[in-house]
């Protein structure tokens, strides 16, 4: 499988953030490398657009965010779901397979 | 997100601009080296990998610029949404939005105008430096001589030793009120002022704006020939000439140089122009009988009212003991110089701003009704959104944006009233410090809180409801028969009951002040006020010096004012019934022991020419009027009022009996040659008080008001009458030329004043309280329209539907005044103070207003019934 790197859509970043943070806190970097792991390096998140995301999800009420201690004892900010914010993973998932099946389905009719 | 996070996160992005952006920079600082540091774990040099980092970030400030953008766009976008949502919804109903819009404007807009009053009087410091340490020294007075009287003012040589022997006070100063007349090219002008002592001006710490005050040289005689003026005098008779320093003036015919000018705003005591130094000579200084003096003071920074008021205390006492002949029963009492300014109108703005709250309240209660009423159809609307997935908090906050939206849109029209109801309130009132009053930034604080607050109010109790709603039920009902829950119908009840219980609380509130007022006006003041002019003349020692002068200026004016067509009879007197004030001295009766001054019985005196009682319309009892032959070398001789024939007399025959005044400056006895009916003095609520007349001519004081009785109407004799006076003398000024009308008429003013306000305001209550009445059974009357039709379709007579509809109606009008007249009677007796001739709990009132209430109450049911009553059954049930 050939590793490209892929643009994100706007809902697509917020769907992978809100996974990301499924498990627990996390600090900006973390939730960068986090969606690194889990998509398997196809969507690197830059923080051009990473910040922007959790601030307007922390506006909207989906995060929660607080300062702590890193892993090497270093002040960072992390960010959490709120109930809301589940509520928002589990929808937003649910759109995305009924849209990705949708399409799947509609690209392999010939 | 729920509403308090959102809120403190919007205070933050808005107040704390600062800190969010110093904490994104702490955060993107934290990234770049764990970044950095990841990177160099991954082998790269510190160097390279810092480098690398900054690139992959692609500039902080460009993160941070969209960050910033996010974090306002959010907010913004759903605070606008539910605003532009909220104005669609209000635009889409009109007529709703408008009378919404109305009646809070009026509700908001007297509140507003009420709270710029309570505002100007009561919360806003005096316009002097740290005044809440300026305080007024009374005299107390001995309560056997003036039962009822809790301050009186202060003679010469209490005030010294006052000065001398307190600690409490930084400064102690003295000052009286005087009228001036200041001579011009034309007509002198009347002017107010005051005689101060040199500390008066820095008790206030206040400087000249421009020269100076008075030095302690100036308090002496011969010495205090300067004058300050007020910044309006300067500008009004001096057109701001910038040189008035050093020029010379001639008041009450002295000549005086003018050494300052006050800063704009500075008018104390009440509307003073202009002030001058007061000097007293050794002699003046020994007077400790003469009260006639108000003695202002600046508390020291660490000293208490109350420590102050423990000093005063004891320096009285020990003067009591000094001075038992005239100081005993005299005591001290220190008061704030704002509560003694504001006094009396504490009360009754009190009772005013309760009033209005209410008639806001009773606003809401039916805005609240409206929009419930309206909310029936609005009720698919949301159970649609619930449906599709709104929550019901979210739900509630776009319903509460709409009614706010009403509360403020109200609010600024209600500004607008505000602005002008502020400025009547001046102009029907005659209230202390005018110029305070108006709309500041703290009226407008109050403003937009209570918009807010009215919003709010009118829009929680329906969001609560309709977002409360059984889904199936409202979905699975036709379009326009729903809403018809008991819950939804209970709550308007509830609105309905209040405000009928609130409008109740405030009509008895009004008919209590109705009562006092009609009771007052047909209160015989003991005078004919009809066709009267009266005006005052303070004639100056210089060029009166003698009392044979005087005695001929009197005699003169009287000979030309009786020359003026129209003239019936004119006297003097030396105050006029009703405004209030005007001299008190003690006397003894001959053959009854005399004690000290402290024990003598005190009445009220009056000097008076002899054609005094005819002219103002006082009638004889017993014995005879003055006459011409009363001079001063024949028998000095009094007319008595009937209070005191009554009280020093009973069933005995006063005439002949005598009396000496104990402050007369020709002591010896005087016989009573006349007793005459009594008057009103200081008011008509005031008791009739035992009053003691003069011949004039036995003792020619230099100040006295004229009485003109006239044929006709007495404005018109207003210029001939004054015409007249000048004739003898163009410097002598007129002050207080009014007809007797108006005296009474402004003796009155600020019972009218608090009595027309409470009543404009429990109109409005009224009114707004049959329209919830109308409302809530018009719309019982929909919901029931088909049981109606049934019943009829059964046989029911119109009288039953009619009875049926309005007794459902009473019955709510009914709890509401039982609700009403128990908070009445725990309420009304804080008004207690404002009421004349009635108890707070006067059953009259409380049961006429009920009655009033009902009957309203049942009209406004009436409509809606008969309505019920033309409901065509077919057509009724066919609509199901």
């Amino acid at each position: 499988m050939a590793r490209k790197q892929v643009d994100l859509l706007q809902g697509t970043l917020d769907l992978l953030v809100l996974k990301s943070l499924a498990p627990g806190p996390l600090h900006g970097l973390g939730v960068s490398h986090r969606i690194d792991q889990i998509t398997k390096g196809t969507f690197k998140v830059k923080p051009g657009s990473l910040f922007p995301a959790l601030h307007r999800m922390e506006e909207a009420g989906w995060l929660q965010s607080s300062w702590g201690e890193s892993e090497n004892n270093r002040r960072a900010k992390y960010y959490r779901l709120t109930a809301a914010g589940r509520r928002q993973l589990n929808t937003e998932t649910e759109d995305w397979q009924r849209i990705s099946l949708a399409i799947t389905t509609a690209l392999k009719t010939t | 997100m729920p509403l308090i996070p959102r809120l403190t996160s919007l205070w933050r992005n808005l107040f704390h601009k600062d800190r969010v952006d110093q904490e994104f920079t702490e955060e993107i600082r934290a990234y770049l080296d764990m970044l950095t540091e990841t990177k160099i774990r991954q082998g790269l040099t510190p160097r390279e990998a810092r480098r690398n980092a900054l690139i992959e970030l692609g500039g902080v400030e460009q993160v941070h610029e969209k960050v910033r953008e996010v974090r306002m766009g959010q907010l913004m976008e759903t605070a606008w949404r539910d605003v532009r949502l909220g104005v669609r919804a209000l635009v889409h109903s009109p007529i709703f939005s408008v009378v919404t819009v109305l009646s809070l404007a009026l509700g908001i807009g007297a509140n507003t105008a009420i709270f710029s009053v309570v505002n100007g009087l009561l919360l806003r410091p005096l316009p002097y430096p740290e005044s809440e340490q300026i305080v007024h020294v009374w005299h107390t007075p001995p309560q056997q001589s003036f039962p009822g009287l809790d301050k009186f003012s202060v003679s010469p040589a209490n005030y010294v030793d006052w000065k001398a022997q307190s600690s409490a006070f930084e400064q102690m100063a003295v000052y009286t009120d005087w009228g001036f007349s200041l001579s011009t090219s034309n007509d002198p002008l009347s002017l107010i002022g005051a005689v101060v002592s040199s500390d008066f001006f820095s008790v206030l710490r206040t400087n000249a704006m421009q020269g100076r005050t008075f030095t302690t040289d100036e308090e002496q005689p011969g010495r205090d020939q300067v004058v300050v003026i007020g910044h309006g005098l300067w500008q009004r008779a001096f057109g701001a000439d910038p040189n008035i320093i050093g020029q010379s003036l001639t008041i009450n015919s002295r000549s005086f140089t003018v050494v300052g000018i006050m800063p704009a705003g500075f008018e104390f005591p009440r509307e003073a122009e202009l002030w001058v130094p007061l000097a007293w000579n050794d002699n003046d200084r020994k007077i400790r009988s003469m009260h006639d003096y108000l003695v202002i003071a600046r508390l020291k920074q660490n000293v208490s009212l109350e420590q102050a008021q423990a000093e005063m205390s004891t320096i009285s006492t020990r003067l009591e003991q000094q001075y038992p002949e005239e100081n005993s029963g005299w005591g001290a009492v220190v008061i704030p110089l704002r509560d003694d300014l504001v006094g009396d109108i504490r009360t009754a703005l009190l009772v005013l701003f309760c009033a209005v709250g209410f008639v806001l309240l009773i606003a809401c209660a039916n805005v609240a009704n409206l929009m419930l009423a309206r909310g029936a159809n609005r009720q698919r609307e949301i159970a649609v959104r619930i449906a599709l997935g709104a929550g019901r908090a979210r739900l509630i906050r776009q319903l509460l944006t709409e009614s706010v939206l009403l509360g403020v849109t109200g609010g600024v029209l209600g500004l607008l009233l505000a602005v002008w109801g502020s400025r009547m309130l001046v102009q029907l009132g005659s209230l202390p410090n005018t110029g305070d009053i108006g709309i500041d930034t703290w009226a407008l604080g109050f403003t937009l809180l209570v918009s807010f607050a009215a919003g709010i109010i009118i829009g929680i109790v329906p969001a609560l409801q309709f977002t409360r709603t059984n889904l199936s039920d409202t979905l699975k009902e036709g379009s326009g028969r729903t809403g018809g829950s008991s819950i939804k119908q209970h709550t308007r009840k509830a609105l309905v009951i209040s405000e009928v219980a609130l409008s109740l609380v405030l009509l008895i509130g009004a008919g209590l002040m109705i009562r006092s007022f009609w009771k007052l006006q047909n209160v015989d003041p003991g005078f004919d006020t009809s066709n009267a002019l009266t005006m005052s003349v303070v004639l100056n020692f210089i060029r009166y010096p003698e009392p044979h002068q005087r005695l001929a200026f009197v005699d003169r004016a009287i000979e030309q004012i009786r020359a003026v067509p129209g003239v019936v009879s004119v006297g003097t007197t030396t105050r006029i019934p009703l405004s209030g004030g005007g001299s008190t001295q003690p006397f003894t009766i001959e053959g009854r022991p005399a004690g000290t001054i402290a024990e003598q019985p005190m009445a009220q005196t009056r000097y008076i020419s002899p054609d005094y009682f005819p002219a103002i319309g006082i009638p004889l009892r017993q014995g005879r009027f003055f006459s011409d032959q009363d001079r001063d070398n024949s028998v000095p001789v009094i007319i008595i009022s009937e209070a005191m024939a009554r009280r020093f007399w009973p069933g005995e025959n006063p005439i002949g009996k005598r009396v000496t005044p104990s402050f007369h400056p020709e002591p010896g006895p005087r016989e009573i040659v006349g007793v005459v009916g009594d008057v009103k003095t200081s008011g008509l609520d005031v008791d009739m008080s035992a009053m003691m007349y003069l011949p004039f001519k036995q003792l020619a004081v230099p100040f006295m008001s004229f009485v003109v009785r006239t044929s006709s109407n007495p404005e018109s004799l207003v210029q001939p009458v004054s015409k007249a006076i000048y004739s003898i003398d163009k410097e002598q000024a007129l002050t207080d030329v009014q007809t007797m009308d108006q005296v009474l008429t402004k003796s009155l003013s600020d019972r009218r004043f608090n009595m027309t306000l409470l009543l404009a305001f429990a109109g409005v209550a009224l009114v707004l309280a049959a329209v919830g009445v109308y409302g809530v059974m018009n719309y019982t009357v929909t919901l029931r329209r088909r049981e109606l039709g049934i019943r009829m379709a059964l046989g029911a007579r119109r009288m039953d539907v009619l009875r049926l509809v309005m007794g459902q109606g009473l019955t709510l009008t009914l709890i509401g005044v039982a609700a009403g007249l128990i908070s009445a009677y725990a309420l009304t007796r804080l008004m207690a103070s404002l009421l004349y001739g009635v108890t707070a709990t006067d059953y009259l009132t409380f049961v006429s207003v009920p009655v009033v209430l009902i009957a309203v109450g049942l009209v406004a049911s009436y409509v809606p019934a008969r309505r019920a009553t033309r409901v065509n059954p077919t057509i009724a049930l066919r609509a199901e």
